[in-house]
């Protein structure tokens, strides 16, 4: 008796996540091989975060109130934005190195293998200084983030959509080096959405504004999911989950239809 | 790591070259170096494009930070307008932007990986060729920055608040950068004792940011903070030019970058000196 098209679908779909998961466990298994070398990174980036916290108790020691923000929200965005950046760049570490792959030609091994190719290059890598801004991010959020259980749940889901957002705009930039032969914006993509995001969005005014809503999503990626945290309110959330959507959809399309554009560079060792 | 293949048609010295012949030659290295660098960077115009467009974002975001900031604050932040503010920003950025922002964590690598091995056969100082080829990377970059900078502050802020203490602003640059290669040359040999530089560069970067005045006028920081960050190197790295540029007219800021600069060479050789004696490499 042979399996209907139904069971196939289903045992395909389970040996693919079977794979991802054994993927993921191995990025993890490389990064923390070297304990103390882990160890180190992480309080070195976290102690990078401080910096950044320092800056800004001082600035608004200083100037007092900006635009509606105070050393508190700023603090919260601190703690949304280090967390996201954190899983982003340190759990699909690949996602900002897509452009550079795919220029240099290193897909080649990942397109012989059984799983997608797009989630296999999210999960492979781990980057274990980034692990540093999770941790700092959480501890951040628990010692100046006044958690509640409410808070505490916000919290945790606009960090989901933050990561969803940071890094699909992420392979949608990288994803643009297969059609432009270089990769510089896919560098560009996340420097600037890195910078743009630490920074409240309110001290843009005009069409710089609305490009941090749309073209380069960074008030999502921070200033929206903070003022939540703060004062949760059930359009500005839907808002956030529908670009986060969108840029992932987006995301994934660029990447998909690039591919097909892909040419070796008969590279085997370093996806 | 490109900034240590020697240039071709190098008149480098010959190892066995007469000490006294050797001189004019010694001079040559470092226009070629620099020259050979300079020309590697242009080479490459859409890497110096996303530099000046990231540049431009940074200005950007600070000045309207800062902006915001003096206007919330009654017109000014710690004796600064807005206007000084921007072109404050403008420049303290194009300092620190200009140089190869990894530089620490490259050289960390090509020490602990061994590669500066081959470096030591050549018949010039290894620490020299790096910190002119260094230099000869940053001075496009830094004229890019410049001219976006000044477009950018004067589009959005308006002209710089004192054209003279601007003219001086350009010789404080160079010596920022000079200043800044020297330091992170001397961060980066911990990586002959620690085979790594990579915790040194993020401190390093970060008492930039802050000691250095890059990110935050050094006035605005509290007096403890001020006066230590008034003894230390970093803010000859940034905060000099770009207080210049902000209309204040402090030829002494110069003096001070140049007696910073001689204690950092002097360092960095020492120390590279020291390190040099300890290397080790395996393999061939």
């Amino acid at each position: 008796m042979t399996a209907g098209p139904r069971t196939r679908r289903t045992t395909r779909a389970r040996t693919m996540f079977r794979g991802l998961g054994a993927t993921l466990r191995n990025a993890f298994a490389e990064a923390g091989a070297n304990r103390m070398a882990l160890g180190s990174q992480m309080a070195v980036m976290a102690l990078n975060d401080l910096v950044w916290v320092v800056f800004w108790i001082l600035f608004f020691h200083h100037v007092g109130t900006v635009r509606g923000w105070d050393v508190e929200l700023m603090l919260l965005l601190q703690a949304t934005l280090t967390t996201t950046g954190g899983v982003a760049l340190g759990v699909f570490a690949n996602a900002r190195r897509l452009g550079a792959m795919a220029v240099d030609g290193d897909l080649d091994a990942v397109l012989a293998l059984p799983v997608p190719p797009l989630a296999y290059l999210l999960l492979r890598r781990i980057e274990p200084v980034h692990l540093g801004d999770i941790v700092f991010g959480v501890v951040l959020f628990t010692v100046a983030g006044h958690p509640t259980v409410a808070r505490t749940a916000v919290f945790a889901g606009v960090v989901v959509a933050a990561v969803v957002l940071t890094t699909s705009f992420l392979v949608l930039t990288g994803s643009m080096a297969f059609f432009v032969g270089r990769s510089e914006a896919s560098d560009l993509g996340f420097h600037g959405l890195l910078l743009l995001s630490s920074y409240p969005v309110d001290i843009f005014a005009g069409l710089a504004k609305l490009v941090l809503y749309t073209v380069i999503p960074a008030a999502f990626v921070a200033t929206v999911p903070a003022r939540l945290v703060d004062s949760f309110d059930a359009v500005d959330a839907a808002w956030l989950v529908a670009t986060a959507i969108g840029f992932g959809v987006a995301g994934w399309a660029t990447f998909t239809v690039g591919l097909r554009r892909y040419t070796s560079g008969a590279v085997w060792t370093r996806a | 790591m490109s900034l240590t293949t020697a240039p071709p048609g190098s008149t480098a010295p010959s190892p066995t070259a007469p000490a006294g012949s050797a001189a004019p030659a010694s001079r040559r290295w470092i226009y070629v170096v620099l020259h050979t660098a300079g020309r590697r960077v242009l080479a490459e115009p859409g890497g110096l494009l996303v530099s000046l467009v990231f540049y431009g974002l940074v200005v950007a975001v600070l000045a309207g930070l800062w902006s915001a900031a003096a206007e919330a604050n009654g017109g000014t932040v710690a004796g600064y307008t807005a206007i000084a503010l921007t072109w404050y920003v403008a420049v303290s950025e194009a300092a620190t932007v200009s140089l190869n922002i990894r530089m620490i964590d490259d050289i960390g690598r090509d020490i602990g990986g061994g590669a500066v091995a081959v470096e030591l056969l050549r018949p010039a100082s290894v620490l020299g060729v790096r910190m002119v080829s260094e230099l000869g990377r940053a001075l496009p970059r830094l004229a890019g920055c410049l001219a976006a900078g000044t477009l950018l502050a004067t589009a959005t802020a308006g002209g710089p608040p004192r054209p003279a203490a601007l003219a001086l602003t350009v010789p404080s640059l160079v010596l920022a950068l000079m200043c800044n290669i020297a330091a992170q040359h001397a961060f980066a040999a911990s990586a002959f004792w620690l085979r790594d530089a990579g915790t040194a560069w993020f401190l390093y970067q970060k008492l930039v940011f802050v000691l250095g005045g890059m990110l935050i006028p050094l006035e605005v920081l509290p007096g403890w903070l001020g006066r230590a960050a008034a003894l230390l190197p970093f803010r000859a790295m940034a905060y000099a030019p770009a207080r210049l540029a902000s209309g204040h007219m402090e030829p002494v800021l110069l003096l001070e970058q140049l007696g910073w600069l001689a204690a950092l060479v002097v360092g960095a050789g020492l120390v590279f000196r020291a390190g040099q004696r300890r290397l080790q490499v395996v393999g061939g």
